[in-house]
């Protein structure tokens, strides 16, 4: 049965701040930015917002926690911006990543705990190596692995992939498609970080390694920034500047872990299809007719993972799925239309949520799919903790 | 710049302390489930299967496979950085299906590695203190 609170609610507006490597200016001065842009976007006066809900976790352990400069948490937003005198309600989410700030969002106003709802995700690239190991100590399940020089994550996805290469028989020729077809969406998407650089398969060939087999492009592009968007009931949305992004279902992934050490590849379909199978029966809708899809991909191959768990097609069939031209922004099934956080950015999710928002609306401008009705937007690989959203033109 | 550098070395606590003990006695033993016989690594307060608290642990034949493997390229971790590139692998051991340890394997292995490949137990003596079970290729 079809979730009661289907095309109930509505995201109506997107603020983005500037999204580079080293700013000049603090992570809480750009995430005030991107909030004000996203009320201006919805035409609303600030003073209206009395909700707010953020995913404030830093990109790695160790990259740091102070409030305003390393991460922005609803206690910063509420200090520093004028919204309603008495805000009714918050939420700050510690896991399921940023759809889940989202879907906490939709509930409050569901509930008429509050009116508008201010959503937003900030991003700290800290200085030095990208999630370096630099303790000498090795606390927890680390023991089992920092002494073997097996501490980053990006290990465990090349991990992954290895495995995937060895069951399915894909390449790094099948991945490139993937990553330039991504590209070029960046190309088309002023918001990217990427949106001036091209890559052709011979530049994807030629990155150096990160950890073999995933090389530099394989991984997301770190950046400092923040993403914002506000939500609102169907009623209240039907006044304001832009149509409405409806919200038709939400799913989270809450399956069972088998494996204790950090994960395989054995549980990505089951573990995957446990956030899935909520998207599909809360929106009564399904892969066949998603318009787009906007997949997580901290790493190339977790949207790979992704078009498989959630039914686009077959396991063990995505790196032949994605070749043709099928996932280009002409093809059967477009894929992370803005260049996904390989080549706008990492923003943990939140600029595939912003996106599907954008194609529902018809605010993609080079990049528009004709007529997108219905996008999924999923955040996280699908062996970790993740959410998502389905997000259509009609409630 | 790393020459200098040690590696990270385990912060080895009440629950872990059976596992590093037997290495030092060149021992591989995993933390195993009284009650339904599921071997737990890392070690757990409760069984992950049952959610038993009968815990022990017991010696294991420290024969396994390789599940899966990655060249790391980046000195992300303090002291590996004159070994770059190294091979991780993550071993499945014959015991239980997805029962994992990592171990490390110099670079020069790498056209030897293999997804299903057999390896086996070895112990290397870090210093005094400390003995880490590792994994090498066996024929
Ligand atoms: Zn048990």
């Amino acid at each position: 049965m079809t979730w009661k609170g289907k095309g109930k609610t509505a995201i109506v507006g997107i603020g983005y701040s500037e999204l580079s490597r080293r700013p000049q200016r603090s992570l809480g001065a750009l995430s005030l930015d991107a909030c004000r842009a996203a009320i201006d976007d919805a035409g609303l006066p600030a003073e209206r917002v009395d909700g707010l809900a953020t995913f404030p976790e830093a990109p790695f352990h160790g990259a740091g926690t102070q409030d305003g400069e390393q991460i922005v948490s609803v206690e910063y937003v509420m200090n520093h911006l004028p919204l309603a005198p008495d805000i009714r309600w918050y939420a700050q989410i510690e896991t399921g990543l940023v759809a889940s700030a989202v879907i906490e969002g939709v509930n409050a106003l569901l509930a008429d705990a509050c009116e508008y709802v201010l959503v937003w995700r900030a991003l700290h690239n800290p200085r030095g190596r990208y999630g370096a190991w630099s303790g000498n100590r090795a606390p927890g399940d680390a023991q089992f692995m920092a002494p073997y020089g097996c501490t980053s994550i990006f290990q465990w996805h090349a991990m992954a992939w290895q495995r995937y290469m060895h069951r399915y028989g894909a390449t790094r020729d099948h991945l490139a498609t993937f990553v330039t077809n991504s590209r070029r969406n960046a190309n088309l998407n002023p918001n990217a970080y990427f949106y001036t650089t091209p890559m052709t398969r011979e530049d994807y060939f030629a990155a150096r390694w990160i950890a073999e087999p995933l090389c530099l492009f394989d991984c997301d592009i770190p950046v400092e920034g923040c993403v914002a968007l506000i939500l609102t009931t169907a009623e209240r949305a039907a006044d304001l500047r832009h149509p409405p992004a409806y919200i038709a279902g939400y799913g989270q992934n809450t399956s069972r872990r088998r494996a204790l050490f950090h994960y395989s590849l054995d549980n990505y379909m089951e573990s995957g299809h446990s956030l899935a199978s909520k998207l599909w029966a809360s929106s009564g809708l399904g892969p066949q007719t998603m318009s787009a899809a906007e997949l997580y991909d901290g790493f190339s191959p977790s949207t790979l993972y992704w078009l498989e768990a959630a039914g686009f097609c077959g396991e063990g069939e995505a790196y032949s799925f994605i070749q043709d031209g099928r996932i280009a922004l002409e093809g059967e099934l477009p894929v992370n239309t803005f260049g996904g956080s390989l080549s706008e950015g990492r923003l943990h999710g939140m600029g595939h949520i912003a996106e599907a928002v954008m194609q529902v609306t018809d605010r993609a401008e080079k990049r528009q799919v004709p007529n997108a009705s219905a996008v999924c937007a999923i955040d996280g690989s699908p062996m970790l903790r993740g959410s998502g959203l389905v997000i259509t033109r009609e409630p | 710049m790393s020459t200098t550098q040690e590696k990270p070395r385990p912060l080895i606590d009440d629950l872990t302390r059976p596992f590093w003990e037997a290495a030092r006695e060149q021992r591989l033993v995993i933390q195993r489930c009284q009650d339904c016989h599921y071997f737990n690594h890392p070690p757990r307060p409760v069984c992950q299967a049952c959610h038993g608290a009968a815990l022990t642990f017991e010696p294991v034949s420290g024969r396994g496979t390789i599940y899966s493997f990655s060249v790391m390229y980046q000195p992300n971790v303090t002291g590996f950085g004159d070994e770059l590139p190294y091979l991780n692998i993550l071993v499945e051991l014959e015991e239980q299906p997805q029962l994992f340890l990592v171990s490390d394997l110099p670079a020069a292995q790498r056209e030897r590695v293999r997804v299903g490949g057999k390896v086996e137990v070895y112990f290397e003596d870090v210093d005094a203190e400390l003995t880490l079970p590792k994994f090498c290729l066996v024929a």
